[in-house]
């Protein structure tokens, strides 16, 4: 049997080299991705705020897979054939080549199972400005934050001289996702600037879809803190006041210009903000993959949703918030084809997480629902759990679920890379949907979503990226590392 | 709604005992070593099941 995996990040590649393990060498496991630079893009953060420079945080994938007996193609899929083509029907894939010796290059590969584990497109276009293209910086990939970094110098620079800058962190549209990026961003740039004593010439704005600051794409938290059950909201506000970083909530960015940014706001207000630094994340989408069946016709809004996110076994009814129940969430992955799964963020959420919000004038703004790396990387092992049990006769159907509504997410949220002074927020939220039956009034557990700021943070938040990319190297016993 | 001013904003701000405590280095270490328990205790409840072979639910 043949296993494909599309997309060598965190979810795939976790998935990859799990099925590996578990499967015996008759059986190919093969993966498909454009990049042949691992990269653990938590991290990329610090590469943005020039702390880490971008061999700290990637590795060259060809040779790990070499080493893994896993066969890698330099190539993005763009066409999936779940029903093969024609009377000779096999199921495959079509993938381009993005190798420098053969780029452009057309493949067809055969698959047994296939995984989609495509992660997002930066969806910079939705709105104009937006982007490395544009008027603003990014960190989402590896070179993003590298170049995010080199303008940050040339501009503390300019501070250096007395000159007074206004910097923007934050979403750069309206459905993003992802806040806890940008949240530690402006905390580490905020601690950046302090370490090279420009911090009185900087004025910090963090601009973000959140319609409170803490929500993070998940509704919030609460908290048992002190005698009290507190939401995330007033920590985020307290650090937010404690360092001085400004904000602007609720916002969705319509355009951008060189320096000049202009927003609406959940009350139906517009208006601009001048910026001489900025680094917005864009909204995702799924990446451009169409899917035929035998006959050729086009089938890809039987796969995928608007978005292009591929739909998996999650219940796609359109509900209102009130409606919204756990049960939506999906449990093992598979699509509507038996063989096809999907994990991480290239699966189709069922709605959002965090309420969503329309302006006065009925611009959508209402975050995306994360899929972080923790949650990403248990698909990734549930997955391949099922897809092994499935090939080893053991079942037809899968074997392993991992709804979103039942499991956690551990976060550790840098403000600051320094052993000594600098601090993350560590986060655990159970489970990482709500659940008001199970916990009604707070949709969490008490016990187990917990927040505290510490140096601690920090340790933790530097020891899993060393740990996690040891493991991604599949060094000797990568297993006993958990996702 | 235009930009929050941080620095006029009614937030709870911490005390100097807190923000000590933060970066207290004996004091983080033990949060290092709980905030380490609290994500093995996440990592082991979110592993997701083991919904073995054919159960209705399962599809
Ligand atoms: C700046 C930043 C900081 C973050 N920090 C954290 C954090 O601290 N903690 C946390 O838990 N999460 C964090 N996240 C989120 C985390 O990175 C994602 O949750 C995680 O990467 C999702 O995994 P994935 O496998 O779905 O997608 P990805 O990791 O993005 O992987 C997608 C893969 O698919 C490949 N691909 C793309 N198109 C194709 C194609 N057509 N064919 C084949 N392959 C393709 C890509 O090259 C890539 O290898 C952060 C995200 C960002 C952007």
């Amino acid at each position: 049997m043949r296993v494909v995996i599309l997309g060598a990040g965190i979810s795939g590649h976790t998935a990859a080299l799990l099925l590996r393990r578990k499967l015996s060498k008759k059986h190919e496991v093969i993966v498909v991705s454009p990049n042949s630079l691992w990269n653990w893009i938590p991290s990329n953060i610090w590469v943005g705020v020039g702390n880490m420079k971008p061999a700290d945080v990637t590795f060259d994938l060809p040779s790990v897979y070499k080493r893994a007996r896993i066969e890698f193609h330099q190539a993005k899929a763009i066409e999936i054939y779940p029903e093969g083509l024609g009377d000779a029907a096999h199921p495959y894939v079509l993938v381009e080549s993005t190798k420098e010796s053969d780029r452009g290059q057309k493949t067809e590969i055969k698959y047994d199972y296939l995984i989609n584990a495509t992660g997002p497109r930066l969806n910079f276009g939705a709105t104009p400005g937006l982007g490395p293209d544009g008027f603003t910086h990014s960190v989402c990939t590896v070179d993003h934050a590298y170049s995010t970094a080199l303008e940050l110098d040339k501009l503390i620079e300019e501070m250096k001289t007395g000159q007074k800058k206004t910097l923007v962190v934050g979403t750069g549209h309206g459905l993003c996702t992802c806040e806890g990026a940008a949240f530690e961003y402006i905390f580490n740039l905020e601690f950046e600037l302090r370490q090279k004593g420009v911090r009185d010439n900087a004025r910090l704005v963090f601009l973000t879809n959140e319609a409170e600051l803490g929500d993070f794409g998940v509704g919030g938290l609460q908290l048992k803190s002190g005698g009290f059950v507190t939401p995330s909201k007033v920590f985020a506000e307290s650090l937010f006041v404690e360092r001085e970083v400004n904000w602007i909530t609720g916002a969705h960015v319509h355009k951008i210009e060189k320096n000049r940014l202009e927003y609406e706001t959940l009350d139906g207000e517009r208006d601009t903000l001048d910026f001489d630094f900025a680094m917005l994340l864009p909204p995702f989408t799924g990446v451009p993959l169409k899917a035929f069946n035998k006959i050729g016709e086009d089938i890809s809004n039987q796969l995928f949703n608007a978005s292009g996110f591929m739909k998996v076994d999650a219940d796609y009814t359109v509900k209102t918030y009130e409606q919204w129940a756990p049960e939506d969430w999906p449990k093992t992955y598979q699509t509507a084809y038996k063989n096809i799964f999907a994990i991480g963020i290239a699966f189709a959420p069922p709605h959002q997480i965090s309420k969503p919000r329309k302006s006065k004038n009925g611009t959508m703004i209402a975050p995306a629902p994360p899929r972080t790396g923790m949650p990403s990387a248990i698909m990734g092992r549930i997955v391949a759990n099922s897809i092994a049990d499935m090939i080893n006769g053991v079942s037809e159907n899968p074997t392993h679920a991992a709804s979103m509504t039942e499991i956690g997410a551990a976060c550790v949220a840098s403000a600051g890379a320094n052993a000594i002074v600098g601090g993350a927020v560590s986060m655990t939220m159970y489970p990482i949907v709500p659940d008001f039956k199970t916990y009604p009034n707070v949709g969490r557990s008490l016990v187990h979503t917990t927040g505290e700021i510490g140096t601690a943070g920090h340790w933790i938040k530097k020891l899993l990226h060393y740990a996690f990319i040891y493991k991604a190297k599949a060094l000797p016993f990568w297993w006993i590392i958990p996702e | 709604m235009s930009v929050t001013e941080a620095k006029s904003y009614p937030a709870p701000r911490p005390s100097k005992l807190t923000l000590f405590m933060r970066s207290f280095l004996p004091w983080q270490f033990v949060r290092f070593l709980v905030i380490n328990l609290r994500m093995t205790v996440m990592i082991k409840k979110s592993h997701g099941r083991n919904i073995g072979p054919e159960t209705p639910d399962n599809r």
